[in-house]
């Protein structure tokens, strides 16, 4: 009982440890996440919107080529190795898992009445729409979703850019 | 206060003996050192990427997306990886097995919970396959159930072995 007792004080020390250093380094993180943010709600656009309706759109390939015909800018969600050995072209990283290295960067391009159109890898990845509520919630409240992603994209036979090695 | 590198001092609280195999020293040390290891490997591949870790968590379908998801994202590294150093050192050993046991048994109910979730859908017990987000990629359901189970029950020996030795322990100089 007297074991018990003392592993469990010492089960306390530990576990408040871990609350202060995990809050600290989160807190100096450059991926630090607000751990009191609640799921952004965000309003789905209906099928019918034309791109540049409030909320998320979900496009198909067809409107997702014709979005980048028009010069909709287009960020890609996926990591930089899969990035680098091919993206829609244009396209502008941001990593979802890796946000502190290119928010500021991919962000200072894009304003907050622009149109913009996210993906990532195919159609049973959710980074695009992670990201796309993250956007969201930082103002940039016309988004269209391409869920087919890059596989979708490629497979059509779509112009592909790859990055400079 | 002085640190001391004890191989065998018997701390107050603890008696020497208990019999079994499992409880000598040199068995203890080797099970305490290969479950600081898994710990503070699994850690380090956490830690840094919480929001990646919450999606991991979140596809077990227990908690929602919100605070305390996010929470769990932060903490939960840090206090495997203090575990594993607590193991490696010595230092606070009971209460690192009393936390490991509680969180492998957390484990094993959700890792239970999800391959449930894929029988149900008619995928056979030992073909459940996927990623359990603890840091060591995909693997057989299984495989991982089982792991856990070891890794359960070298907490619990941990936490009831009477005696710990290759420790450091810290001690007020008498005056």
């Amino acid at each position: 009982m007297k074991l018990l007792k003392s592993a469990l004080l010492q089960a306390i020390v530990i576990l408040a440890a871990a609350l202060v250093v995990g809050f600290t380094f989160n807190a100096l993180s450059r991926n630090g996440i607000n751990p009191l943010k609640s799921p952004a709600k965000v309003p789905v656009a209906a099928d019918s919107a034309q791109a540049g309706a409030e909320g998320i759109k979900i496009v198909t390939l067809d409107e997702a080529r014709q979005a980048v015909e028009s010069g909709v800018p287009v960020i890609d969600a996926r990591r930089k190795a899969d990035y680098d050995d091919g993206h829609i072209p244009k396209a502008m990283l941001l990593d979802y898992y890796d946000m502190g290295t290119y928010k500021d960067k991919v962000l200072a391009r894009l304003s907050n009445d622009q149109t913009i159109m996210v993906y990532c890898s195919e159609l049973s990845c959710d980074d695009s729409e992670l990201l796309a509520k993250e956007l969201y919630s930082l103002g940039f409240t016309k988004l269209l979703l391409f869920k087919g992603g890059f596989a979708e994209w490629s497979a059509a036979g779509l112009p592909v850019e790859r990055s400079a090695q | 206060m002085k640190i001391m590198w004890s191989q065998g001092a018997h701390s107050p609280e603890t008696r020497p003996g208990g019999g079994h195999w499992i409880y000598n020293p040199f068995v203890l040390l080797v099970l305490r050192l290969v479950l600081a290891a898994v710990f503070v490997y699994a850690a380090v591949h956490k830690i840094g990427r919480p929001l990646a870790f919450a999606d991991e968590i979140h596809t077990y379908g227990v908690v929602d997306y919100g605070p305390p998801l996010y929470v769990m994202a932060i903490v939960l590294p840090w206090l495997e990886l203090l575990c594993g150093l607590s193991l490696l050192t010595g230092v606070f050993i009971r209460g690192s097995a009393l936390v490991l046991l509680g969180l492998n048994a957390m484990f094993l109910a959700v890792i239970a919970k999800k391959t449930a979730g894929f029988m149900h859908i008619g995928t056979p017990f030992m073909k459940v396959y996927f990623d359990c987000g603890c840091g060591f990629g995909s693997t057989y359901a299984w495989k991982k159930l089982l792991e856990d189970a070891v890794y359960l029950v070298i907490a619990a020996a941990l936490l009831a072995a009477p005696l710990h030795t290759f420790t450091i322990r810290f001690r007020r100089r008498s005056s």
